[in-house]
């Protein structure tokens, strides 16, 4: 009897267990969906889903604020996802929230993501209907993908092409790689080159030299030009005191001299005068 | 005894209505004779099983007793297999996602595995070894040694004391044994993961929750209640029915384990075929 009753108290701790387990399997699955949580409703109109399922996860700020309730079409041409979401990350959703759909990691599951809006607007409300960007389609994504392996495609077909010319000797750069003449030339160019460089240095040094000749040449024939330069202004100079004591000599006879031509011609006009007035009565040169 | 006989007449009675008299007169003891009878006994025996489970009185201690025998008995093995399963599940996949750099899905894929599928087949089929075999060895011994008759002579229900009971308890233990052995799966993954690496039981556990969902959970759960079902009926209708004396004993042990393990495969595939239909 007593062992029965120990058996049923094992028996009892195990569906214990094994309930509690399950019980909080459920919770925490449940915690996950929003279950045991005050939430509230968003709702945005998308063109295209891009394979989001219900159950997904509703991301603000890079974490998970709820989940996908429904999915409906309304259209043709868009589809309604309802979010519900955890009621103490409202007050960071704004009236412009704008949605739009991601994807957990690179091949993970589809996921809402919701930036918070400004910070001056209005907290969002329930039921409410949030600004939508429509998702990056894998589709296009490929198309331009396609375009830009076409692109490389001809790009390399070209570049084979130029390789090909080059290697054949082809074109200006084909010649210039290829050709083995043209190196020759290049080859004999810069032993010219070599040869007429040790030239110029032996042309450079005899200028140099005949530079140096001239210049202590010039030099001297300079200094004698200055020093007969020299001379010859001391000689003007002493030429130029003579020329100014003969003018002022001359200035003064001269002056002189005029004086007495002047009082000479004053005296001759006076005389002249009473001559001609002698005349002016005289009969003889009566009518003239 | 006498009245034994005659329930075993009517039963024969029965099963030569359901099987098509073309098959038995052509070739009795052919395989397909031999499966459609199995078959149709099976399905008699399950429905008088539906019939005698409502039907007072009530063998709730013996129900209690079985539940303890079958349930709690089996929590070490199916706790310390469902352990070295996350665990060996968990190193094995490790290599697999590390070439794709995704080593931090590893808790998400091995919880949705064991909580999906490795909890419950293997369980089942544990348990399908354990105490399918159990109950089919020890109906069948009863029944060698006339304890079934005795039972009935003594004014006992044997159908409703012993397969009632069994069945009963095997239905009910069964989930509440992968519940557990989903646990002990999950925890042997978490040493898994820190075999290689670090990871803090509270992200273990995270990470493990964030990926599943209720119709990873529930499904799972639904299942196993038909998993233990068919063990127990298995067990229980091989042991009922065993023949050819001692001998008998271990085939009933040993086609009831065979033929449990091939009914749980089978009802698998039905519900997840079942689940995967309201999934979509």
């Amino acid at each position: 009897m007593k062992k029965d009753t120990g058996n049923k108290i094992k028996l009892g701790i195990f569906i214990s267990l094994g309930i509690g387990a399950f019980i909080l399997g459920i919770y925490f699955i449940g915690q996950r969906q929003q279950l045991f949580r005050s939430t509230f409703h968003v709702s945005g109109v998308f063109q295209d889903v891009g394979g989001l399922q219900e159950g997904n996860n509703v991301r603000l700020s890079g974490i998970n604020v709820g989940t996908v309730e429904n999915i409906s079409m309304v259209s043709d041409t868009s589809v309604r996802v309802d979010m519900l979401i955890d009621e103490s990350t409202r007050k960071f959703i704004k009236k412009d929230a704008v949605a739009k759909i991601g994807t957990e990691g690179l091949m993970g599951n589809r996921i809402v993501i919701i930036t918070p809006g400004t910070g001056g607007k209005a907290e969002i409300e329930d039921n409410d209907t949030v600004k939508t960007v429509q998702p990056i389609n894998l589709d296009e994504i490929l198309t331009s993908l396609k375009n830009t392996i076409d692109n490389t495609s001809n790009i390399t077909s070209d570049l084979s092409r130029i390789t090909g010319n080059i290697q054949s000797g082809k074109g200006t750069i084909g010649r210039l790689l290829m050709d083995p003449s043209l190196a020759q030339n290049v080859e004999s160019t810069l032993i010219n080159l070599n040869e007429g460089s040790v030239d110029l240095k032996q042309g450079l040094s005899g200028l140099n030299i005949l530079i140096g000749d001239a210049q202590s040449g010039f030099a001297q024939n300079f200094d004698s030009t200055l020093i007969n330069l020299k001379e010859s202004s001391a000689n003007l100079r002493q030429g130029s005191v003579g020329l100014r004591s003969l003018i002022e000599d001359a200035r003064g006879s001269v002056g002189q001299n005029f004086d007495s031509t002047l009082i000479n011609l004053k005296e001759g006009t006076a005389g002249f005068k009473i001559l001609m007035d002698k005349a002016k009565r005289s009969w003889l040169l009566w009518g003239f | 005894m006498k009245e034994k006989s005659s329930e075993h007449s009517e039963d024969q009675h029965h099963e030569a209505e359901i099987v098509p008299e073309t098959f038995s007169e052509a070739a009795p003891d052919s395989i397909f004779n031999r499966f459609f009878l199995e078959v149709s006994s099976l399905a008699t025996f399950t429905l008088r099983f539906f019939k005698e489970v409502f039907k007072p009185p009530y063998e709730f201690n013996e129900l209690i007793s079985q539940s303890f025998l079958i349930g709690y008995k089996s929590v070490s093995l199916v706790g310390i297999t469902a352990f070295i399963m996350g665990l060996v599940l968990t190193i094995q996949s490790r290599p697999t996602l590390a070439k794709f750099g995704a080593e931090s899905w590893l808790p998400a894929m091995v919880a949705v595995s064991i909580i999906r599928e490795i909890g419950p087949a293997i369980t089942a089929l544990i348990f399908a070894g354990k105490v399918g075999s159990g109950i089919g060895a020890e109906l069948a011994s009863m029944n060698v040694t006339e304890q079934i008759d005795a039972m009935q002579v003594s004014g006992t229900n044997p159908f409703k004391f012993l397969v009632v009971t069994r069945v009963l308890a095997a239905t009910l233990m069964l989930p509440l044994l992968v519940v557990l052995a989903d646990a002990f799966g999950l925890f042997g993954s978490f040493v898994g993961v820190n075999v290689h690496g670090h990871v803090s039981t509270y992200l273990f556990f995270s990470q493990v929750f964030q990926s599943l969902q209720f119709q990873d959970l529930f499904p799972a759960v639904v299942k196993t209640f038909f998993f233990g079902f068919a063990v127990g009926i298995i067990g229980s209708y091989k042991g009922y029915n065993s023949s050819e004396g001692t001998e008998g004993v271990g085939k009933a042990a040993n086609s009831a384990v065979v033929f449990a393990s091939l009914m749980i495969f089978i009802i698998d595939m039905v519900a997840v075929q079942i689940t995967s239909l309201f999934q979509s």
